[in-house]
């Protein structure tokens, strides 16, 4: 039985236990996975998961209150499971205030998008690693496998999306030098995968030139599209959400003010065009396909959810209950990435960066480290990897008036993040040219 | 029964199935082991006085474990089923067979040694006696409290009650089970005016960390902490920057919690020396010849790994694979002694070093969907002589900082800045003036090496992290620390 049938059962004979003045909704996350962990391209950990979570989202009387569990995949296990959840939120909630947040669920519809890919097998994957990398001290991770998120309830919603995904996500070194790779498609491509491991070798062994001494102070950077997605990845958790906001976690109140504006260059926006997750937030609402946030350096919206909406009367754009970005995407500029080195001609040309947080909040000063494959440049030309320097930089600076172009073209990250579950969604990022970057040790 | 504990009514449910699962598959591989992971986290937040966050997870799953020709691999499933099991253990069983013709160690079985016993943590009441009701009225009650003045925006009252047990079998005989309460809490309140915004919490966000029973929710010895956050918080709106400066520099337990556990505890876990974490969480500049060599701090700096701590937060009788826990100096009068290694990672030092670096019990996992890898638990800094009056009395110039709110260090663990919610300025061996967006950095063994002096061990104080990151796939641990009040030469200290 596939998860979509038996989600459609599981829901239906729940929704029968409900009372004439009791809604439920249902949101699904599942995920079947293989991780494949690397160390000296050899395997140190391999492990698979299934994993089911079902929340029910329970509104009563202006009370709600949501209630996760694992599904079993036996019905009559799961749905005992989850009565027992109703039965105990029927007796607890009337026991708290009214929520400041309720909101009547509603029928957003019906949906249901299942994604495939072409890719390998896992059992095949240690020794092609093992192969291609048989030159190389490669610590990484492979991960693969569907994950499904689905969004019920009992108005008659339901929508439901299935997504096949692979990523490598790897490092290599030669000593303390090291060089960051990823690969990531929807058609497993051995001459693709290939190149961009040999693309890899080929930044290692540009370490291999004379380290450079680089003081403290400020520096003209290139960021490479991956030292961009940190940045802009620190923006999704918490610094465009209207909630947090709200509560007084406004590192964009001063842009939102107006008092200080990013560069014209700079637009910032949901993208939910690249397909990477589904349309539906875990309410099951539907956004439009691309939400502006920032433009030409100024805010336009921040992400606001139904929940935020109705605390404190605002219009929902049906941003997702945790208010953090999902498909953001970066405009693209005008400068070529071919003229990357040529246009930053004296400074830093930066591959990653680390580690990445608030110093202040309220100048939105964040603080960061370099890391794996950064250059000292001078005259367009690479003159040698430099020791990690810590940066305090404000985004209304990198972003601002020191931001000199963005590049043409963009590069997709798929999330890789896979704390306590995998994640979906992708970030479309360019590469940054900008002045006086601040580095304090 | 109580849905609410609904994942310890599962365990006890499931408890004859997973054993006779066990028993099917025990003998089907070099070595097997179950784990059974049953976890009830009800995570509450009261803001303003209202309802905000009201949810429950109840997790339960299983772990596999085969070792195939040395190699360990694992499968996990929450499909506790005959079918699930089945399915789970026969895919882990083919991808270690395919891994194993790869391995990074080929292990022996001392790395899973035959443990068998209890642990549970200590408290008077069970956490699953404690209703939604009871845990809301404490959480509004003293989130109206932290709401003393109208320039007081948020005003918050979070606690995660957790619930867990944990269940382990193996075919070499270790059959032992873990049963843990947890409560991680928070008081925080967020004062505005104008543009000028200052939170203070009480403890750091989510620094009470504590295993305990219901008996933690008492409002009498709550509601004084109220009034003082939100004071702080108050406080704050005039306080003057911290200065840009280099001088003294007393950390309070609340912050040094943090010191500890970014320069102490990563760099001192053996699997990142051993480079498993250098794509992720990162590397260390302990290299394996630190060991019994490198002069970390100044000698009156004594840090032990302790899981034998009553109520702290990350204390267990076992690790994840039954290595028996026991307290140990991991730095000794400043010496670098042992590493947060397990018994995976110190077999692994001695195959590729000819040495066996000196570990611990800390193989652990996030639950039942992650092998476990290594991990701080309980790391905690031993006090020294000073009372604080007589440490600040020998400060001429400098700041104590007080609670985290920034934090960030470099893969290797060697450049940090983080930064402190709240800060007064110390002249002449008097507190003087409260200053806002108090900040440091340094790198770290030089500035264990300034540390000058710590208070006496009445002084030394308890917290922790439910939210230590680490690992690929990714996993959180809970951690604890505990830590005098430290003072510390010659740092670079600024403002916002």
């Amino acid at each position: 039985m596939t998860m979509q049938i038996y989600l459609k059962e599981f829901s239906e004979k729940l929704f029968q236990d409900l009372k004439s003045d009791e809604q439920l909704g249902l949101i699904l996350h599942s995920e079947e996975s293989t991780f494949i962990r690397f160390n000296k391209s050899l395997v140190r950990q391999n492990s698979t998961v299934n994993q089911h979570e079902i929340t029910l989202q329970f509104h009563k009387d202006q009370r709600f209150s949501k209630m996760r569990l694992n599904l079993s995949l036996d019905l009559n296990n799961d749905l005992q499971n989850a009565r027992m959840l109703l039965v105990d939120a029927r007796t607890q909630l009337p026991l708290i205030d009214p929520h400041p947040q309720f909101f009547k669920l509603a029928n957003n519809g019906q949906s249901e998008i299942t994604k495939k890919i072409d890719r390998l097998n896992d059992e095949e994957i240690p020794q092609l690693i093992n192969q291609v990398f048989s030159d190389s001290d490669l610590a990484g991770l492979w991960c693969s496998g569907p994950m499904r998120r689905a969004s019920v309830n009992s108005e008659g919603q339901f929508h439901f999306f299935e997504s096949d995904n692979f990523f490598f996500d790897y490092s290599i070194y030669n000593g303390p030098l090291a060089a960051k790779g990823y690969y990531a498609s929807e058609k497993f491509n051995e001459k693709d995968f290939s190149t961009q491991a040999q693309d890899t070798k080929n930044k290692l062994s540009l370490l291999s030139r004379p380290q450079q001494k680089i003081a403290r102070g400020q520096y003209k950077v290139y960021l490479e599209p991956m030292a961009v997605a940190e940045i802009v990845e620190n923006l999704a958790y918490g610094s465009l959400s209207q909630g947090a906001y709200n509560s007084g976690y406004a590192p964009l109140k001063k842009l939102k003010n107006k008092e200080l504006l990013f560069s014209e260059k700079f637009d910032l926006y949901e993208d939910f065009n690249l397909g990477y997750v589904p349309l539906f937030s875990s309410a099951g609402e539907i956004s439009e396909p691309k939400i502006e946030l920032i433009k030409k350096g100024q805010l336009e919206s921040l992400l606001i959810s139904t929940e935020t909406a109705q605390e404190y009367n605002l219009k929902s754009n049906q941003a997702d209950a945790s208010e953090q970005a999902r498909s953001l995407t970066l405009g693209s500029g005008a400068l070529k990435q071919a003229d990357a080195l040529k246009k930053l001609g004296r400074g830093l040309y930066l591959s990653n960066l680390h580690y990445i947080n608030y110093s202040d909040v309220q100048t939105a000063r964040l603080t960061g480290m370099t890391r794996f494959a950064c250059f000292w440049v001078e005259n367009g030309e690479i003159q040698g990897p430099i020791q990690d320097l810590r940066f305090d930089e404000s985004l209304y600076n990198i972003f601002g008036s020191n931001l000199v172009d963005l590049t043409e073209e963009s590069s997709v990250y798929l999330s890789t993040s896979t704390y306590l579950k995998r994640s979906l969604g992708a970030l479309k990022v360019p590469g940054a040219l900008i002045n006086n970057f601040n580095f304090t040790l | 029964m109580q849905t609410q504990s609904l994942s310890q009514n599962l365990h006890l449910s499931k408890d004859a199935f997973f054993i006779s699962e066990f028993n099917k598959y025990k003998n089907k591989a070099d070595f097997v082991a179950f784990k059974m992971i049953s976890e009830t986290t009800r995570d509450f937040t009261a803001r303003n006085g209202k309802p905000d966050q009201i949810t429950s997870f109840h997790d339960v799953g299983v772990l596999i474990e085969i070792i195939n020709d040395g190699h360990i691999g694992y499968g996990s499933t929450c499909e506790i089923t005959a079918d699930g099991i089945k399915k789970a253990f026969e895919k882990a069983q083919h991808l270690t067979a395919v891994s194993s013709r790869f391995p990074t160690a080929r292990f022996d079985l001392s790395v899973r040694p035959p443990s068998v016993g209890q642990f549970s943590s200590q408290r008077q009441k069970s956490l699953d006696q404690i209703q939604l009701a009871e845990i809301f009225d404490f959480l509004k009650q003293t989130s109206l409290k932290l709401k003393v003045s109208d320039k007081i925006v948020n005003a918050q009252s979070d606690a995660m009650v957790i619930e867990c047990h944990q269940k382990y079998l193996s075919s070499a005989g270790a059959a032992f089970e873990q049963d843990f309460n947890i409560i991680v809490s928070a008081l925080s309140a967020t004062a505005q005016d104008g543009n000028e915004t200052q939170t203070r919490s009480f403890h750091g966000g989510r620094g009470i960390c504590q295993q305990i029973g219901a008996e933690f929710f008492n409002l009498q010895k709550s509601l004084p902490y109220c009034e003082e956050t939100s004071a702080q918080a108050l406080e704050l709106l005039t306080a003057d920057n911290c200065e840009t400066t280099t001088c003294d520099l007393v950390l309070a337990p609340d912050q040094m919690l943090l010191q500890i556990h970014e320069s102490i505890g990563h760099p001192l876990e053996l699997d990142r020396i051993l480079g498993d974490e250098r794509n992720f969480a990162g590397w260390s500049f302990v290299q394996p010849q630190d060991f019994g060599e490198l002069q970390y701090g100044s000698d009156i700096m004594n840090v032990v790994f302790d899981p034998s701590v009553s109520n702290e937060m990350s204390s267990y009788k076992f690790d994840e694979v039954g290595n028996p826990a026991e307290k140990k100096y991991l730095i000794k009068n400043g010496k670098l002694m042992a590493g947060l290694g397990s018994l995976e990672s110190q077999y692994r030092s001695e195959k590729l070093f000819n040495k066996k670096i000196p570990g611990v019990a800390n193989s652990r996992a996030s639950s039942w969907n992650r092998p476990p890898i290594d991990r701080m638990a309980n790391i905690n800094l031993e006090g020294g002589k000073h009372t604080l009056d007589q440490m600040i009395s020998e400060v001429e110039n400098g700041v104590i900082m007080y609670a985290n709110r920034s934090w960030s260090i470099d893969d290797y663990r060697r450049k940090f800045q983080f930064g402190c919610e709240y800060g007064q300025k110390i002249k002449n061996g008097k507190i003087t003036a409260t200053v806002k967006n108090p900040n440091y950095r340094g790198i770290t063994v030089p500035f264990w090496k300034n540390l000058t002096a710590l208070t006496n061990p009445s002084t030394v104080e308890t917290y922790g992290s439910p939210y230590c990151g680490k690992g690929e796939p990714s996993q959180i641990i809970r951690v604890g620390h505990s830590s005098p009040y430290a003072l510390f030469k010659n740092i670079e200290i600024f403002g916002g």
